[in-house]
């Protein structure tokens, strides 16, 4: 079982995988055009990111809307490095880092807005959607690094556990970690 | 704001130790005082071991302590206690509780503080004073306990922090926040962007107070601060709706099982996230004390015990975060009984008129007597209601029914004895069977008189569903000769048919008609048709109609009489009459017709029939009339006859006046012209092209021809008619021009009409005299003694020349000069047919004038070499003998043209060419001569005719018709035969 493979994230899911040697193997053979299919991925989440960071901080009520800068600031300090110049297989090892931190602390979010927001329908149906893309990502990434590279193994990191924070703190973390991933992937996209 | 956190229990008394122990505890105290002069020694009874928590969802101080060294089992005693705010000497709470204190009892008390505790650090202490009068020497404070210094927990190691923290509260109450700064800078707080007012409560520490504060939103409302426009921080603020108490709390049970409880919960607390789940439910009963959560927010079922417990005392208590409410009901169970809806409902036995219902009371058994209620429901209005006492089956008899009529039956039950609630309605529908008609038709006739015959149309109504008594099938006439006293006619006419039509003969009948459905026929409907129905001619007489109908009176004809009928056409301009009519009482000489479907400007015709006392119907009168009359829709055609000098005449025969929309009542002649002045008898008018004309009036309905007279000969004149009611004029059409006649032009007349007649008798005599004329001054032959070349002769006095006379010359015979053997035109003997491509031209048309050759009559032409030595010389000469049955020429349909005319001319030519001239001599053709015969090359010659014409002609080539001898190619005749032979080409 490789333990690469992290595609079904939970709700407050924030430890990291365990470290464990293991055979890279997949299933099945990388189809000839992952990475064009990744890049499509990559680009599909940037296309829609920024209206996802829209409908988050409108639902959140005032005082986010106006004032994006001190509350929805991409400041996530423990947030996954990417380097755009690096090697293929150092960003797609990047890219793993940060898909898996995003679609867990995505998941959290989600789960929050339904209890916080429950009627903004769309801002819910927006976090399942690039939830949903995010998982293709993490999956073709994995089959990618094992196939090409032989990677096998991976660390990746979550973001800070919500559950114990109060309303306000949850919805000025999620602000922030959209703002971020919108900044983010615009980069991760144009690099590959 | 304290709170007492432990009860209180009574000592028992023990006389000689409280004795003992009393005078022994003042000593020590006695001294104890002395010696706390000197020392600050505890006194006895200081509350210690002060231990304080925090509840910062409540915002709550909780204080836990012990009295050591309690000196009794028990002692009333007031705490007095003492709460700072940051610092100990700012006390900002001072306060007592009193309680009962055992001995090694844990004290406890609970402080609720309005600002959020996480502001700001507290210190709490206090002192005891015994208050127990049994021990009134102990009646002393003690010492105050240390200050206890409690912080609360901050979840973050920021500073700049706002408490409390997803704060819930209800609508309206007041809420504080805090700021912790950190430092003292320009802070500003937020609402919904609405600015709190706030103040500085110590050092570092800002306080917002909202007050009343509105339920805004489930999802919370977000509270922010921020330093110099910078936002810092931030919390939600929860605000639910203030809990309200159930409303309409009852109870009640349908089968003695389960007693069902509802209310309304009013508002719904519950708020979003973590804010506040809804408000929940529970029932308790005290007489059992059993208590049951509700997995509803509006009802909750109570198992009944078998026991069938007879009173029942609930507390319904609804219960939030933040409140209870509590409601109490009390009642006896069988005064709570609702019943289920009826069920098995079932009608039996169902006549015309009556039927039974049976049903069954579901679940409650033999407990209760029932109450039911019944209704019974036509389509309109409620007819019979009843109430019917069972216990558990029931059955009920509906009699005065309807026959073939749908009700409605409705029934509900209750409890007999205590009606708390009634079950619900169970509708349904019961149907009558059906029953024969109950009523005669209302029948009326129409008689048209024709050839000895009468056609009686029949008319009736249907019968009301309330007569039919179920769906009509078919109608029965029977007509009685009463003369012959026999049934002639036997009709069945199938429903739905309102008339039919019979033809009798001019004897007296009688007509029976039944309404018949599946049960039975009607009451026969008779009406008699005698001799002279339909013959009966009455004056007609106009009469006024208003909006609401026509007022219509007469005068009875007989005293012996069943009663009066009114007809009328509905539609009276349409073909389609629909015949309407109206019965009216013997008595009855008058009536008000009316009708939705009487119209402005239709004419309505109303017949009045008596009828007698045998069923025959006598015309009575004849109106006519209109709701209201209109202005006419269109104007007569006129016609200006009888046009002279000074007048002419208009008429407009043809004009219906019975198909105008109100009664004419004359006409208008309008006339232009121009002269400026109308005539005495008239009057201008002014026309919708502001020109004016001379009106003349006509008020004679009848007249419809009218002469304009004193008018100026060679005039020109316009004029127009129209025709008016009492509601207008019609239409202004096109104007007739008209110009009259000169005044002389009748003398020209009288000199002319000779003149014409005389040449046209001229005409005719020249025409009859003609062949006489033409003889006399143009003959076809001239007689060469009449003719002027006499004296030409004569005049140059030739000898040798003189005039030929017929009877000396020898004409039989004809010689023939030159003949060449074997050669004939091509289309002899050609056998298949000719195409017209294949036809030679006819060359005869372009020689020869076809008059020449087309002439109808047989025709014999010569050369008269008298007048054509010329002709001859050019060897030109030849002979055309014309059959007599000649037919009109067809060349056209039979060849080309050119194809002809080359032929010929090639024929012709050769014919030239090949003819010695040398033998070629003059020829003679006698007209009595006999045509050649047994020449086979030559033309089939008929037999002799007598000569009908004549004429010189130089006979220079061909047949005047293709079927005339043609010349052959060496000159001699030749038979051309395509007409009328063996062969014809079409």
């Amino acid at each position: 079982m490789p333990l690469l493979l992290v595609l079904h994230w939970k709700y407050g899911a924030g430890s990291p995988l365990p470290s464990v040697n293991a055979t890279c193997a997949t299933r099945h053979q990388c189809h000839s055009s992952v990475m064009s299919q990744i890049r499509n991925q990559l680009a599909q989440l940037n296309s829609s990111a920024n209206a996802l960071f829209i409908l988050y901080y409108t639902a959140q009520g005032d005082p986010f809307p106006s004032n994006l800068d001190k509350l929805c600031a991409p400041n996530v300090t423990d947030f996954p490095a990417f380097h755009a110049n690096g090697t293929e297989k150092a960003k797609l090892v990047e890219l793993y880092r940060i898909i898996a931190y995003l679609g867990a602390s995505l998941g959290n979010i989600t789960q929050d807005q339904k209890l916080l927001n429950p009627n903004a329908l769309s801002l819910h149906s927006k976090l399942s959607a690039t939830a949903d893309v995010m998982r293709g990502v993490l999956s073709n990434v994995h089959c990618r690094l094992c196939n090409k590279y032989h990677v096998a193994h991976v660390d990746v990191a979550y973001g800070p556990d919500t559950s114990g924070k109060d309303v306000f703190q949850k919805k000025k973390l999620g602000c922030q970690l959209l703002g971020k991933y919108k900044q983010v992937i615009g980069v991760v996209t144009q690099s590959f | 704001m304290g709170r007492p956190a432990a009860p209180a229990r009574n000592p028992e008394p023990m006389a000689f130790f409280a004795v003992f122990r009393t005078a022994f505890l003042l000593a020590v105290l006695s001294w104890r005082t002395c010696q706390s002069e000197v020392l600050p020694e505890r006194l006895p009874l200081t509350p210690e071991s002060l231990h304080i928590s925090i509840n910062s969802t409540l915002q709550h101080l909780h204080l836990q302590w012990t009295v050591h060294k309690l000196p009794y089992q028990e002692l009333q005693m007031i705490f007095q206690i003492e709460i700072s705010r940051f610092e100990t000497s700012k006390v900002i709470w001072m306060g007592n509780y009193s309680t009962t204190v055992k001995r090694n009892q844990v004290l406890q008390w609970s402080w609720e503080s309005e600002l959020p505790l996480e502001c700001a650090t507290h210190f709490v202490r206090m002192k005891s004073t015994v208050d127990d009068a049994r021990f009134p020497e102990l009646s002393f404070s003690s010492n105050w306990s240390p200050w206890e210094e409690v912080h609360a927990h901050t979840p973050e190691q920021n500073t700049d922090l706002i408490f409390p923290r997803d704060k819930l509260v209800e609508e309206g109450s007041n809420v504080t926040f805090c700021y912790n700064s950190g430092i003292n800078q320009n802070i500003s707080c937020y609402l919904d962007r609405e600015l709190i007012h706030g103040e500085q409560l110590y050092l570092n520490i800002f306080t917002f107070k909202l007050n009343n504060v509105p339920f805004i939103r489930e999802g919370g409302t977000n509270i922010y601060c921020a330093v110099n426009y910078t936002i810092k921080d931030g919390t939600v603020l929860f605000v639910s709706k203030v809990l309200e108490e159930p409303k309409d709390f009852s109870c009640e049970t349908q089968d003695f099982k389960t007693l069902s409880c509802s209310w309304d919960p009013g508002v719904d607390t519950g708020l979003f996230f973590d804010g506040q789940p809804s408000q929940h439910y529970t029932l308790f009963e005290s007489f059992s004390g059993k208590k049951k959560f509700c997995e509803h927010n509006n009802q909750c079922n109570w198992e009944i015990s078998r026991d069938l417990q007879e009173t029942y005392n609930f507390t319904l208590t609804a219960e939030n975060y933040l409140r209870k409410r509590s409601v109490n009901t009390i009642f006896n169970l069988t005064h709570r009984v609702h019943p289920k809806a009826p069920d098995s409902i079932h009608f039996n036995n169902v006549g015309a008129t009556n039927a039974t219902m049976t049903w069954k009371m579901p679940a409650l058994g033999n407990y209760s007597t029932l109450l039911c209620q019944i209704e019974l429901h036509d389509k309109e209005n409620m007819r019979q209601e009843h109430n019917v006492s069972i216990k558990v089956n029931g059955e009920f008899l509906f009699s005065e029914l309807m026959p073939d009529t749908a009700y409605m039956v409705c029934i509900r039950c209750a409890n007999a004895k205590h009606v708390w609630k009634w079950s619900k309605w169970v509708t349904r529908t019961l149907i009558t069977a059906e029953a024969a008609p109950s009523k005669a038709l209302d029948v009326w006739r129409k008689v048209k008189p024709e050839k000895g015959l009468h056609h009686v149309t029949l008319f009736w109504k249907p019968l009301s569903k309330f007569h039919a008594n179920g769906k009509i099938l078919f109608y029965n006439i029977v007509a009685k000769d009463l003369d012959k006293k026999s049934e002639l006619k036997l009709q069945s006419i199938p429903a739905p048919a309102n008339g039919t039509e019979l033809t009798l003969d001019q004897g007296s009948y009688q007509i029976q008609v039944t309404a018949n459905n599946s049960v039975g026929a009607s009451p026969a409907s008779e009406i008699v048709i005698s001799g002279d129905s339909g013959n009966e001619e009455v004056e007609e007489q106009k009469i006024n109609g208003t909006k609401d109908g026509f007022l219509i009176s007469w005068k009875p004809l007989s005293e012996d009489r069943a009663g009066y009928v009114v007809d009328w056409c509905e539609h009276q301009r349409n073909l389609h009459c629909e015949l309407q009519w109206k019965n009216v009482g013997p008595n009855t000489t008058s009536t008000v017709i009316s009708s939705d479907a009487f119209r402005p400007g239709i004419r309505y015709n109303f017949r009045i029939y008596e009828l007698s006392t045998e069923k025959i119907a006598y015309l009575v009168e004849n109106k006519i009339g209109y709701t209201q009359e209109l202005a006419p829709s269109d104007s007569p055609q006129v016609k200006a006859i009888n046009v002279t000098s000074h007048s002419f005449t208009l008429s407009w025969k043809d004009y219906d006046t019975e198909a105008q929309r109100g009664f004419i009542q004359g006409y208008r002649v309008c006339l232009k012209s121009k002269a400026t002045q109308c005539h005495l008898d008239s009057v201008a008018e002014l026309l919708p092209d502001n020109s004016t004309c001379c009106e003349h009036a006509i008020n004679n309905p009848k007249q419809k021809i009218f002469l304009v007279e004193n008018l100026q000969p060679e005039s020109f004149y316009e004029f127009f008619v129209s025709s008016f009611t009492s509601a207008g004029k019609s239409p202004i059409g096109t104007f007739t021009k008209v110009t009259t006649q000169d005044e002389h032009s009748h003398m020209l007349m009288h000199i002319i009409l000779p003149m014409v007649l005389c040449v046209l008798l001229i005409a005719v005599m020249c025409y009859w005299k003609s062949q006489w004329v033409k003889e006399k001054c143009y003959p076809d032959i001239p007689d060469p003694y009449k003719s002027s070349i006499l004296s030409l002769i004569k005049s140059k006095e030739s000898p040798h020349l003189r005039i030929m006379n017929v009877k000396d010359c020898t004409p039989d015979t004809i010689e023939v000069v030159n003949k060449s053997e074997g050669t004939k035109t091509q289309f002899i003997g050609i056998e298949k047919p000719l195409t017209e491509s294949e036809f030679p031209k006819p060359a005869n048309l372009y020689l020869l004038p076809a008059q020449d050759f087309c002439v109808p009559g047989p025709c014999i032409s010569f050369v008269n070499h008298t007048y054509s030595e010329s002709a001859c010389d050019s060897g030109s000469c030849a002979h055309t003998p014309v059959p007599d049955t000649a037919p009109p020429c067809h060349l056209e349909l039979l060849a080309s043209p050119d194809n002809l005319l080359n032929t010929l001319e090639k024929t012709h030519t050769d014919s030239l060419g090949e003819i010695p001239a040398g033998k070629i001599s003059l020829n003679y053709v006698s007209q009595l001569a006999s045509p050649m015969s047994g020449d086979k090359d030559s033309l089939l010659i008929h037999s002799p005719v007598p000569v009908l014409c004549s004429e010189y002609k130089m006979q220079m080539a061909v047949p005047s018709c293709l079927d005339s001898p043609v010349l052959s190619e060496n000159g001699s005749l030749s038979s051309m035969t395509l007409l009328g032979q063996d062969k014809h080409y079409h």
